[in-house]
């Protein structure tokens, strides 16, 4: 095929794989591609595309690449790390047409689906049937399938269930040369190496994936829920570890604290009362055994000295407190004019010693963190709130969230739990891996795409390169093929 | 200190191929130097743990040094209150199982062999045990790595905390990668707290319709067992179900499981202790012993096929023969002794065509040598072979480490 000589004969070809009303290279629809939910660093593409099949996904990869531009595959755009933010000279490729679900299996407990179907919309799809899709991210009702398995998605649940790469059997992925792979399958254990394992999380990195087939769990038989307050979150973090060393796995437990709490009461209308800290417990399972556990985890939210503890009486008390916490981020709104989302994870044991490392971080930069996380695996959501009409405080903002993701780091932990690294943190992966591990990432990537075409500038920090000589067997680093960074 | 070596013996043949020099680094840093020699000269490698999956895979085509693990096997880090434990490659199931119990917690793979086989090992081969169907397999229990590859230079990957998205995943990589992409040099995994007590039911000489009612009765009223296996018993199956957390959840779950086999008419009963551990023996001794052991999977949903065609096929060439399936799961395993090495390459072609038609797969774990030759270890490579001979290509060019014993001669 030979390459579209100007944009917009490149728009031209699109337009006639995809339809004219599913291509676009200006206009106001052009805008909302700019960024994905993190609205800052903006960056025009030259084209969006929105295929309907994989075929036209096929078509789309190979007119892009022949007109050498850069590919940025896009779901629903929810993501909080800047992962689908375009590139100079871009294609974005929103897969948000592609929303079928192709096929169930409940005897072998699968689904298979299009990747921009929604997260929630699996579980509905099959709710009926008693069954569901564990992970589930705050924003499971607007965030695709496709940008989960690129993200490596996870939720508040996935302390007992695990993250998107524990619920994924099989992907279909179209390469950076529009060829098409199957990988994985509903029987375990194909041979070969563990691809998807590469895949999921890899940021559309390797490709673009156009069909998944999800693992579906059979619904646990009862949910208990609890609703604990404490003085601060030193007494809510003694309330997980003891929780955690008596043995009980809690499907979820999260904790806020006083601001968080506060914002969330404001966003809500929740009663729920000033204090300093907030845990919020679920235990799923057989119901004896749910009963056990709940009874176990409130005795011992009592003897650290929970204020008070909450029991819903039904299913929608339960959800309004369940609200309460996934509405959280939003809530900051309502007490703070900006805001950065951070997401940290450090070894569970460390939370009250980190949490108040970050106030105390918080208050030498004049500024106010409020926390929301999931505690039992040490997941914090750092939320720094700042004004962006005083100047200099947005910059301070930034700097702090950063050196709360080094002082993770620094704890033992990681720079993200679950928004993924994208655009946004790739300065930060230095902090957490050596050139050789960096590197060796680098060599997967390549793998799939020796070109670096394919969601180039994210997740890898802009190396240097100098005085290194090229990969094993003379391989190109796939960094300076996409133009990243140059030998020098 | 240098790496141990020595030269090599018809004990440290992988596949009857024999090595010429053994190297036994017994720190990392050691390994990473045997690995940079191995580089320098260009010594085709094989990675040894406790040598219990060595017959998974082809021979390999070049072997000049084996790497044995067996002492690199240090505690790193264990922190209780994490639940996450670092070991060295080359530390046991046992002894790792062994610190943990200290504070009350475990490593939830029960792969076989656990006095030999390896955490670098197990990772490598994607070992695995029962307990898989409530906490899944290595993939789903490795947290970070720590590596060296095949140019001589460490690196790691994931982090020592559950939950991290930072970078591709290294780790998960490596699972089941067989030695081909690097040495594994240290695991971290996730660990998880020793239940209270366990129940195991036995359902005694049910036939496979039987157990397919019985495990989708248990899964409609939300039953969570942490392992249920069907060993065959001449034409019959034994299905023992398996719980484990606090007391007051297992007596229910057990007693609600016995209540819906009551109404299917299918007689079984909460084995006492031992009679439990003889169960389980049992089951055990089907994963590790016989000349012949192989893997099976296909989706759950052909359970009818595996029991009633697939591994019968295999166990008419096997005198003695086992076999258990894990229902849950779709995979099940054989083992025995070949009653003739020419009928046993056919009853394998015939059961792995039948299974790869159904969507699955059959793997060779052990084998006698009579029948290498004319079996594929692995049987059909996946369509995606192309992205892995890749991979290989990347992770290591001069194709020495375990070259040809994965599949599609990688």
């Amino acid at each position: 095929m030979s390459g579209p000589a100007s944009l917009s004969d490149l728009a031209g070809r699109m337009a006639a794989v995809v339809g004219a009303r599913n291509c676009f290279s200006a206009g106001p629809d052009l805008l909302t591609y700019e960024c994905d939910g993190l609205t800052h660093g903006r960056t025009r593409p030259d084209l969006v595309v929105l295929p309907g099949s994989t075929a036209e996904v096929v078509e789309v990869v190979r007119l892009a690449r022949a007109s050498g531009r850069p590919i940025v595959p896009r779901g629903s755009g929810t993501g909080l790390s800047g992962g689908a933010r375009p590139v100079p000279g871009c294609v974005v490729v929103a897969l948000s047409r592609m929303r079928r679900i192709l096929e169930v299996n409940l005897e072998d407990g699968w689904v298979r689906v299009e990747p921009g179907v929604l997260n929630l919309d699996v579980t509905k799809h099959v709710s009926a049937a008693g069954h569901y899709y564990a992970p589930d991210p705050s924003s499971q009702s607007i965030c695709s399938i496709g940008g989960n398995v690129a993200e490596n998605s996870g939720g508040a649940h996935c302390l007992k269930y695990g993250f998107t790469v524990n619920h994924v059997l099989g992907a279909r992925l179209v390469l950076h040369d529009g060829k098409v792979v199957d990988i994985g399958g509903p029987a375990l254990d194909a041979p070969g190496h563990d691809l998807l394992a590469a895949l999921v999380g890899s940021e559309g990195m390797l490709g673009i994936v156009t069909e998944v087939t999800l693992r579906l769990l059979r619904k646990p038989e009862a949910t208990r829920t609890f609703f604990a307050t404490f003085p601060s979150t030193d007494e809510g973090g003694e309330a997980v570890s003891r929780i955690i060393a008596a043995g009980i796995l809690p499907a979820a437990i999260e904790m806020m604290d006083r601001l968080a709490i506060e914002a969330a009461k404001a966003a809500t209308g929740l009663d729920w009362p000033d204090v300093g800290a907030a845990l919020l417990m679920d235990a799923d399972g057989p119901a004896a055994e749910v009963e056990d556990l709940s009874a176990r985890a409130v005795k011992i939210a009592r003897e650290v000295g929970a204020l008070e503890l909450r029991l819903p009486r039904n299913e929608a008390e339960r959800q309004l407190m369940w609200k309460g916490r996934k509405s959280a981020f939003a809530a900051v709104g309502r007490i703070s004019p900006n805001y950065l989302v951070e997401d940290g994870t450090i070894p569970r044991s460390e939370i009250a010693p980190v949490l108040r490392e970050i106030e105390s971080m918080a208050r030498d930069n004049g500024l106010r963190v409020a926390n929301v996380f999931h505690a039992g695996d040490g997941n914090l959501h750092p939320l720094v709130l700042y004004d962006a009409r005083n100047g200099g405080e947005e910059e301070r903002a930034e700097n702090l969230g950063g050196d709360i993701l080094r002082m993770c780091v620094r704890r033992g932990g990681s720079i993200t739990g679950e928004h993924g690294v994208g655009a946004e943190k790739a300065a930060y992966m230095a902090d957490m891996y050596g050139e050789s591990d960096l590197e060796t990432m680098q060599w997967v990537r390549a793998a799939f795409d020796p070109e670096g075409a394919m969601n180039p500038g994210k997740v890898f920090p802009k190396l240097r390169l100098c005085g290194e000589k090229p990969g094993p067997g003379g391989l190109e680093h796939p960094a300076v093929k996409s133009g990243e960074v140059q030998r020098w | 200190m240098v790496t141990r070596e020595r030269p090599g013996t018809a004990a440290d043949a992988v596949q009857g191929a024999v090595p010429r020099l053994v190297l036994e680094p017994s720190t990392v840093e050691e390994a990473v130097e045997a690995m940079a020699r191995a580089a320098a000269e260009k010594l085709a490698l094989a990675f040894v743990g406790g040598g219990t999956d060595l017959g998974l895979g082809g021979r390999p085509s070049r072997l000049d040094a084996v790497l044995r693990t067996g002492a690199l096997s240090r505690l790193v880090d264990h922190a209780p209150a994490d639940q996450v434990v670092t070991a060295e490659a080359g530390m046991t199931l046992a002894a790792l199982s062994e610190v943990l119990a200290r504070h009350r917690q475990r490593l939830a793979l029960d792969a076989p062999f656990p006095g030999r086989a390896t955490v670098g090992g197990v990772v490598a081969a994607n070992a695995f045990g029962p307990r898989r169907a409530r906490f899944g397999a290595a993939r789903d229990l490795v947290l970070g790595v720590s590596l060296v590859r095949a140019d001589g230079v460490a690196a790691r990957g994931g982090a020592k905390v559950v939950k991290n998205v930072a970078g591709f995943d290294l780790p998960r990589l490596m699972v089941g990668s067989l030695g081909t992409l690097a040495l594994l040099t240290r695991v971290t995994f996730r660990v998880h707290p020793l239940p209270e007590t366990e129940g195991t039911v036995l359902f005694p000489g049910l036939d496979v319709d039987q157990v397919r009612s019985l495990s989708a009765a248990w899964r409609a009223a939300q039953l969570e067992p942490v392992s249920a296996v069907a060993l065959f018993a001449s034409d019959r199956l034994d299905l023992g179900v398996r719980f484990e957390g606090f007391e007051a959840g297992v007596a229910d779950q057990v007693g609600r499981l016995l209540e819906l086999s009551r109404k299917a008419g299918i007689p079984g009963e909460r084995l006492p202790a031992p009679g439990a551990a003889g169960f389980w023996a049992r089951h055990d001794a089907v994963r590790e012993r016989g000349s012949l052991r192989v893997k099976l999977s296909a989706p759950p949903s052909r359970l009818g096929e595996m029991a009633r065609s697939w591994l019968p096929t295999l166990l008419g060439e096997l005198s003695p023969g086992a076999a258990a399936v894990y229902p849950t799961l779709g995979l099940a395993f054989a083992s025995g002794e070949p009653a003739s090495a020419a009928g046993l390459v056919a009853g394998v072609r015939d059961a792995r065509a039948a299974i790869v038609a159904a969507g699955g797969s059959l793997t060779i774990g052990e084998a006698p040598a009579a029948i290498r030759p004319a079996v594929d270890p692995w049987g059909p490579p996946p369509p995606s072979i192309d992205l892995m001979r890749a991979l290989k290509e990347r992770f290591d060019p001069e194709r020495r480490l375990a070259p040809g014993r994965f599949v599609g001669g990688i």
